[in-house]
């Protein structure tokens, strides 16, 4: 990609952005008031974390379904610690364990064992819900959650940003360092886009895809450590509002930006985060938000591929030489 | 990628292994019709357990909601044999339960709401099909954005609950009818369940669909319209999952928004795990039914132990995993066998 089509497609992403902000701010004005923006970004740093992690999935051309399943399990396992006593550190390292665990369980049986990537995602998936209902019975934890300093985590702010969009900011860094900025990137979109040619030029093919799974488990556990801090109790059902906001982002990233990248997944979050707060401040009901953002999905993949764009592109022309 | 039973061992002559019915080894044999040996196996065991598992009352209830599942999953079956992934079939089915149920407590009589459901499920057919059979749009995300459209629209259309039924009309007359003293629903599909083997195995749409799992530029090529019966398949899957949404809000009197989640775990592992019976590890239809069968009989007796709902869930997870490794690691002896 040169600079120059980057250039228009950053200008076409502010349009929209402004677009969409402005339609919403006129219908109601509250919409770009200083809180609504501070809550908007902190929705996205939920939704953004978890789509970070699905990012280097989707490079390494793999699906991982097993993210919400995992997050919700890694919310009961951090839920349970603090109820039991321990420090903060220690119930956040174990919930992100969790994820790390069913990460590289995931690559491992993808890569090593050749296992199809969506459907053993999915029954690893089912596995963790089934495992998240051990801890209470599927109630849901809250107990010594006051106490334990994790409600900071969401209230609490970090260089005059709040601070869960501080720790979007921060992953978001270490993934552009990981993925856009190093030769460790390099091989995980040479893997992706084929994986003998790869093989031969000297990456560890497997190692790579391992990687990338143990990253998507690994955030979407942090994400969910954020959901909860935010509302104040674990359940079981915590991670699945997770899966179509992280795969609309980074679809919905790749298809502005050409491909999927850690920009592309933040510029994603951040249009469906416009989106999805929006509508909630036009008072349309939760159940509503999966179809809206299903639907943008849908529109994004349809007509940002390359025949179908194409052929718009064919037909436009057409049309105003006619004309003339 | 799409390619949810993509082969391990790529080798460029992995032809076609001829059926082998002469000179089937015993290893062979059992691979083939050992899964049927399971599936009596876990009728027996939990009859001996539990005897009131096979109560007249238990049986009726288990071949209700088998026939129920087989209908839904029989498109998945064949969508999966092609190489493709649909999972939007179980929100489908709850979008076309929830429609049944909104239109009959708003004052619809039966057939016009079934009318309704069935529409329902030949709209996201249609959609699901022009975008990924038509426009070739990658099938995992489009079939996950629609079924999330399904989902949400079940749920809106309850206003986020569910809506009990004080009548099930002409649908639920049928669901009691009977044939002797098998329920008049299982007589039915397992006569579609005979028509679809048929197809599966004596036309040549069978055949199109097992050689669209292997190369599809190949089919392509040789002037089959891969495109048109990918289409068919997938209108077929939301056909299906809908007529099953409708018999279940009568089979439950009432419209569940959140049905689908129980489904979406079974109809994979069962069209996977079928996949292991008779055919090496490709989805079949008749597969498909016994492992339903199974995975009714499984569950059913697990309630009856007392197994929580959590219990169950591992073991469905479970099942699938098996499920994809055995089809992987079957696939991986047969290709070896043929290449040595």
């Amino acid at each position: 990609m040169t600079t120059n089509t980057l250039f228009i497609r950053i200008l076409a992403f502010g349009a929209i952005v402004a677009i969409i902000a402005g339609l919403f701010w006129s219908q109601n004005p509250a919409f770009l008031s200083t809180g609504n923006i501070r809550a908007l970004m902190r929705h996205m740093s939920v939704n953004g974390v978890a789509a970070l992690g699905l990012t280097f999935v989707i490079v390494v051309r793999h699906f991982d379904l097993s993210f919400p399943g995992v997050a919700s399990f890694g919310a009961m396992t951090m839920g349970w610690l603090i109820a039991g006593g321990q420090p903060l550190w220690m119930a956040i390292s174990g919930g992100l364990a969790v994820g790390l665990l069913f990460g590289i369980f995931n690559g491992i049986a993808v890569a090593r064992f050749k296992l199809p990537d969506i459907v053993t995602t999915i029954a690893t998936g089912g596995l963790a819900i089934g495992f998240s209902y051990f801890y209470s019975n599927g109630t849901s934890i809250s107990r010594n959650f006051f106490m334990s300093g994790l409600l900071d985590i969401n209230d609490g702010r970090f260089l005059g940003l709040d601070r869960p969009f501080a720790i979007l900011l921060g992953a978001a860094l270490i993934g552009i360092l990981i993925l856009n900025a190093s030769r460790f990137g390099r091989a995980f979109y040479a893997t992706g886009e084929n994986e003998t040619a790869a093989w031969y030029s000297g990456v560890p093919v497997n190692a790579m895809v391992v990687a990338a799974f143990a990253l998507c488990g690994l955030c979407a556990c942090l994400s969910v450590v954020l959901l909860v801090a935010s509302s104040g109790a674990a359940n079981v059902s915590a991670g699945t509002q997770l899966l179509m906001p992280a795969f609309a982002a980074v679809y919905l990233g790749a298809a502005l930006f050409g491909r999927p990248s850690v920009l592309a997944t933040l510029a994603g979050t951040m249009l469906m985060s416009l989106m999805l707060n929006g509508f909630t401040l036009l008072a349309i009901p939760y159940y509503y938000s999966d179809a809206i953002v299903s639907t943008v999905l849908i529109l994004a993949i349809t007509c940002f591929d390359p025949r179908i764009s194409g052929a718009l592109r064919r037909l436009i022309p057409a049309r105003k030489e006619k004309l003339a | 990628m799409t390619d949810v039973t993509q082969q391990s061992v790529p080798t460029a002559s992995a032809a076609r292994r001829a059926p082998a019915r002469q000179g089937l080894q015993p290893g062979q044999a059992l691979m083939r019709y050992g899964f049927f040996g399971l599936v009596i196996a876990v009728f027996v065991v939990f009859a001996v357990l539990r005897p009131t598992f096979i109560a007249p009352g238990n049986i009726h209830g288990m071949l209700m909601s088998a026939s129920i599942a087989a209908l839904m999953f029989l498109g998945l079956t064949w969508i999966v044999a092609a190489g493709e992934i649909d999972v939007s079939f179980m929100s489908v089915a709850a979008l076309s339960n929830m429609t049944v149920a909104g239109l009959v407590s708003g004052g619809a009589d039966w057939p016009l709401a079934t009318l309704g459901g069935l529409g329902i499920g030949v709209l996201f057919g249609l959609l699901n099909a022009t975008l990924v059979a038509g426009l070739r749009l990658p099938a995992l995300v489009i079939t996950i954005a629609s079924g999330a459209l399904a989902a949400s629209i079940a749920a809106a259309i309850g206003l986020g609950t569910s809506i009990s039924l004080s009548t099930t009309g002409y649908v639920g007359a049928l669901l009691d009818m009977r044939v002797g003293v098998l329920p008049l629903l299982a007589v039915i599909v397992a006569a579609i369940y005979v028509v679809a083997w048929f197809m599966q195995e004596k036309l040549t749409f069978g055949r199109y669909v097992y050689a669209l799992e292997q190369n599809r530029a190949a089919v392509e090529e040789a002037g089959v319209p891969v495109n048109r019966l990918m289409f068919m398949l997938y209108v077929l899957s939301g056909v299906v999952s809908a007529v099953a949404g409708i018999l279940l809000a009568a089979n439950l009197s009432s419209g569940q928004p959140y049905l689908g989640t129980s489904y979406f775990l079974d109809g994979l592992t069962a069209v996977l795990l079928g996949g292991m019976a008779l055919k090496f590890g490709k989805p079949n239809v008749i597969g498909t039914l016994a492992a339903v069968i199974f995975l009714t009989g499984l569950l059913n007796g697990a309630a009856l132990l007392g197994w929580t709902d959590s219990q169950r869930q591992i073991v469905r997870g479970s099942l699938l995993l098996v499920g994809v490794g055995l089809v992987v690691y079957a696939r991986t002896r047969t290709h070896k066998r043929k290449t040595a």
